[in-house]
């Protein structure tokens, strides 16, 4: 029983970072329809610079801060670098492998600054262990979580009523009347990119005092967030969540119970197994076409 | 083939027997070999993403079955390169097919996602599964190669390599020029029409996965005999990136455009060596200058600067076009088709599109379909060819039980259709676009097409003639050779029929072939329906435009709300009451339904 209860938390603990990440998916997806491949590597960025500004002398508030906000700087640049010029074309090859080349670069400048090794942030959610009905879990897993769920409801409140985020909306609905509405569509987008990013690096952040930072770290993950945004269906910020959760969990008891490798194994396969059978994600709406 | 590609496959050739020659050393032997066996890779992904267009980033999946199938089977059973080839490519088929089914729903992105997912699953079956893949340690003591008994000395495997490749590049190159590579391009730029022209789109994404698939099965197999040690950190993420850049860099949709991305990305790594800690930073940096500067990567770009250097004529040579005759073939059958739809009904949730609509289109008329916006009117053409399946009811053609089936087929059994708004093959030529259209009626298979047979010269010929004399009927053997989307919009129209023509069909769907043609553009087409039909196809009109109706239709079908609600000559149909009412909304004096149409 102890130890179902140890795994349910800490996978909602590693899910927890999975929704941010998934997040931030949803809503480039919704605003550009493209996404930046390179995300994992955004949250990379937010904790790998928490660590070495920790490691400067700053403060831990400060250095995350700074962290988190030079991931959204990241993001918004990417945006403007890699993804822009290739939206208008047909297919999705160029900005797909456009991002992936930032996100090499990046995995590989953190490399030479980071060093090839693992650090953990110090944080004060890592100090000792508390006790939930006999399993143990740092106060920091249990936050990450909570600020997932507290995000998308943040996000959803957002989007409902500000007049940046109706205008999110208008431009994942069709970005042609938005644009003839006034509305800026390259600069909301833009806007888009920076907030996934402001998930991202903040995810990095939250995680990287339980698992350790590291330059390599982004990439597995980012590919996660993925397949957890399209199980949960990508048009769904509540569905992205409650998938992100689920995802963590359902990894960590396939990787106490059995192994690291049949942990990828399974997550994957259940992400294709969803998208054969909910092409839209469980929780996502479908896209009609008319001729 | 063209002479300018006869010169490459000399030159490549050429290249493959000089090598050998002149390599140093065994080590400069061995990489030139390791190119040889990307390059079966790229050119296999080039099928994929050249033609269809879908992004396969788990490339090294298969490459990793491949190696793991071949080496087991070398390290396992003794056997044999030509044994080994076989399982391997078997086994990568087979996933190919499996890879090639998510297709079905998901594109994009998606499909990306799925490959990117299979991938990382492969790499970790081979860490898990010890008892087979001998885990994290990996397979080592594969023997070396033989071929039915015969050792191969290091020459000997280079020669089988080098002579792979070089078939490999050669039967890619004819499956481009085939009608498969024509329908695979036709599929990825509109896959609604290739399958309203009898393109069966799952078939032919499928067969490019597969070519995919045993290409870097095949691949993986010569990996494991020339390393003769595998281990799953060979076949990650990273390296499904390069197979992709590989194809890009070269140019996808070019004949050697994958060979020469392999070539670059297997000798780059050397050189970037210098650069020691920036190597991967010059790698993604690499990676992003060609997306912004060779985005149809060299051979494409080549292409395209010896195509504004030299271009070549607009339209066809006037003795080809004298020799195909212009107009239309003679109907096919000794009847003429005849369309009849039973309680035909469609809805969508709780909106009933279409309610029992009877339609009778008699063999040889001109039929109209009118009806005020939000009538049904699109809702029947989608239902009829196979876009909708019908919620109740039945339709055929002479007969011949249609309901229920996919577009595809419906097409093959002689409907062929137009669409409202434009749905042609845009980067395609004018004269390719009417080539796809007569697709369905070429009969040469695979091997003949990756074999160049005369049977398939035969029939290309004969099909190339047919599409020239439909262009000429309808006016456009002076625009055979523009990509059909710089065609100005009245011309895309036309084309359009031509395509839905050369499907030699025995119904011809039109749906709102007069919208945005100018007046005397509608004049041509009224005499354009009338030839067809009296060539004995059937024709559906789907019209808002009166004048045209009144000048073509025999028989004048209006639906309102989705039902049908007269059908009769059209001077009957213009004075009945309830039509009347259908468009004005009350009783009016006859005359103005017609100006308030048109």
């Amino acid at each position: 029983m102890t130890t179902i209860l140890q795994y349910t938390l800490s996978g909602l603990a590693i899910g927890g970072v999975y929704a941010l990440v998934a997040l931030g998916f949803h809503i480039m997806w919704s605003t550009a329809k493209a996404v930046n491949f390179a995300h994992g590597d955004t949250l990379m960025i937010g904790a790998v610079l928490a660590v070495m500004g920790v490691d400067a002398g700053m403060p831990v508030w400060l250095a995350c801060s700074l962290a988190i906000l030079a991931g959204a700087v990241f993001g918004v640049a990417l945006e403007r670098v890699a993804v822009r010029p290739f939206t208008a074309q047909a297919n999705s090859i160029g900005w797909m492998l456009s991002t992936i080349a930032i996100g090499i670069m990046a995995e590989s400048l953190a490399t030479m600054q980071f060093g090839g090794f693992s650090r953990p942030l110090p944080s004060p959610g890592v100090d000792r262990p508390i006790n939930v009905f006999g399993a143990g879990v740092y106060p920091q897993e249990l936050l990450i979580p909570a600020v997932a769920i507290v995000l998308t409801l943040g996000l959803g409140l957002m989007q409902k009523r500000t007049l940046v985020g109706r205008a999110m909306r208008a431009v994942a609905h069709d970005k042609r009347a938005a644009a003839l509405m006034g509305i800026n569509v390259n600069r909301i987008v833009a806007l888009s990119f920076g907030l996934s990013a402001l998930l991202g690096a903040g995810a990095g952040v939250l995680v990287a005092p339980v698992i350790q930072a590291s330059a390599t770290m982004g990439v597995l993950l980012g590919l996660k967030g993925f397949a957890v945004a399209i199980i949960g269906g990508i048009t769904s910020a509540p569905g992205v969540l409650v998938a992100g959760l689920a995802f963590g969990v359902l990894e960590k008891f396939v990787e106490g119970y059995i192994s690291t490798a049949a942990r990828e194994i399974v997550a994957f396969g259940v992400m294709i197994a969803v998208l054969l059978v909910f092409p839209q994600g469980l929780f996502g709406k479908r896209e009609t076409v008319k001729v | 083939m063209s002479r300018s590609h006869l010169l490459g496959f000399l030159a490549f050739a050429a290249l493959l027997v000089a090598v050998p020659l002149t390599a140093e050393n065994e080590y400069e032997l061995r990489l030139f070999m390791l190119f040889l066996i990307y390059g079966l890779i790229a050119v296999g992904l080039n099928v994929l993403v050249g033609l269809t267009g879908l992004v396969s980033l788990g490339q090294a999946g298969l490459f990793a079955l491949g190696s793991y199938t071949g080496a087991i089977l070398a390290v396992r059973l003794g056997a044999d390169l030509v044994t080994a080839s076989i399982g391997a490519a078997v086994v990568a088929a087979l996933f190919g097919v499996a890879l090639a089914y998510p297709t079905v729903r998901v594109r994009g992105v998606y499909l990306a996602v799925v490959t990117i997912a299979f991938g990382i699953i492969v790499e970790n079956v081979a860490i898990e599964w010890t008892a087979l893949t001998g885990g994290t340690t990996g397979l080592s003591g594969i023997p070396t190669p033989s071929v039915f008994g015969y050792e191969l000395t290091g020459y000997g495997f280079y020669g089988v390599l080098a002579a792979t490749l070089l078939l490999a590049t050669l039967a890619a190159h004819n499956l481009t020029d085939s009608r498969y590579g024509r329908a695979m391009l036709a599929v990825s730029q509109s896959e609604i029409a290739a399958r309203s022209l009898g393109v069966n789109a799952t078939a032919m994404r499928i067969l490019a996965f597969v070519a995919a698939a045993v290409t870097a099965g095949v691949a993986g197999v010569f990996y494991s005999f020339l390393n003769q040690y595998i281990s799953p950190d060979i076949f990650t993420f990273s390296d499904s990136v390069r197979f992709l850049l590989m194809v890009i860099l070269g140019g996808a949709a070019t004949t050697f455009g994958p060979v020469l991305g392999a070539f670059v990305l297997t000798y780059l790594p050397e050189y970037l060596q210098d650069f020691q800690l920036w190597q991967k930073f010059a790698y993604g940096a690499l990676l992003l200058a060609v997306m912004f500067v060779l985005p149809r990567g060299v051979m494409g770009t080549l292409g395209l600067g010896l195509k504004r250097l030299r271009p070549a004529a607009r339209g066809l040579d006037p003795a080809e076009v004298a020799a195909a005759g212009a107009g239309l073939p003679a109907a096919s059958r000794a009847t003429t088709a005849e369309l009849v739809t039973q309680g035909l009904t469609v809805r969508f949730g709780g909106l009933t599109a279409l309610s029992h609509a009877n339609v009778r289109v008699k063999g040889g008329e001109v039929h109209a379909l009118i009806g005020p916006n939000g009538a049904g009117k699109s809702t029947f053409v989608n239902a009829i060819s196979g876009v909708y399946r019908p919620s109740e009811g039945a339709f055929g053609i002479d007969g011949e039980d249609l309901t229920g089936k996919s577009q595809h087929e419906i097409a093959r059994l002689g409907l062929a259709r137009t669409f409202q708004n434009t749905e042609l093959f845009g980067e395609l030529t004018v004269l390719e676009n009417v080539l796809v259209g007569g697709q369905s009626r070429l009969r040469y298979g695979l091997v003949d097409a990756l074999l160049r047979t005369p049977r398939r010269r035969r029939e290309e010929r004969e099909l190339r003639a047919a599409a020239v004399g439909l262009l000429a009927f309808v006016g456009l053997t002076d625009h055979a050779n523009e990509a059909a989307r710089y065609l100005p919009f009245g011309l895309q129209r036309r084309l359009e029929i031509a395509r839905a023509l050369a499907a030699r069909p025995r119904l011809l769907l039109l749906d709102e072939p007069a919208a945005g043609l100018t007046s005397q553009e509608i004049d041509e087409l009224a005499a354009m329906i009338r030839k067809i039909a009296a060539s004995g196809v059937s024709v559906l009109l789907i019209e808002h435009h009166v004048d045209l109706i009144m000048a073509v239709a025999d028989t004048v079908t209006v639906l309102d709300y989705g039902q049908v609600i007269a059908s009769d000559r059209p001077g009957v149909v213009q004075n009945d009451p309830r039509v009347i009412e259908a468009y004005f909304g009350s009783p009016v004096a006859h005359g103005e339904l017609s100006e308030a149409s048109a």
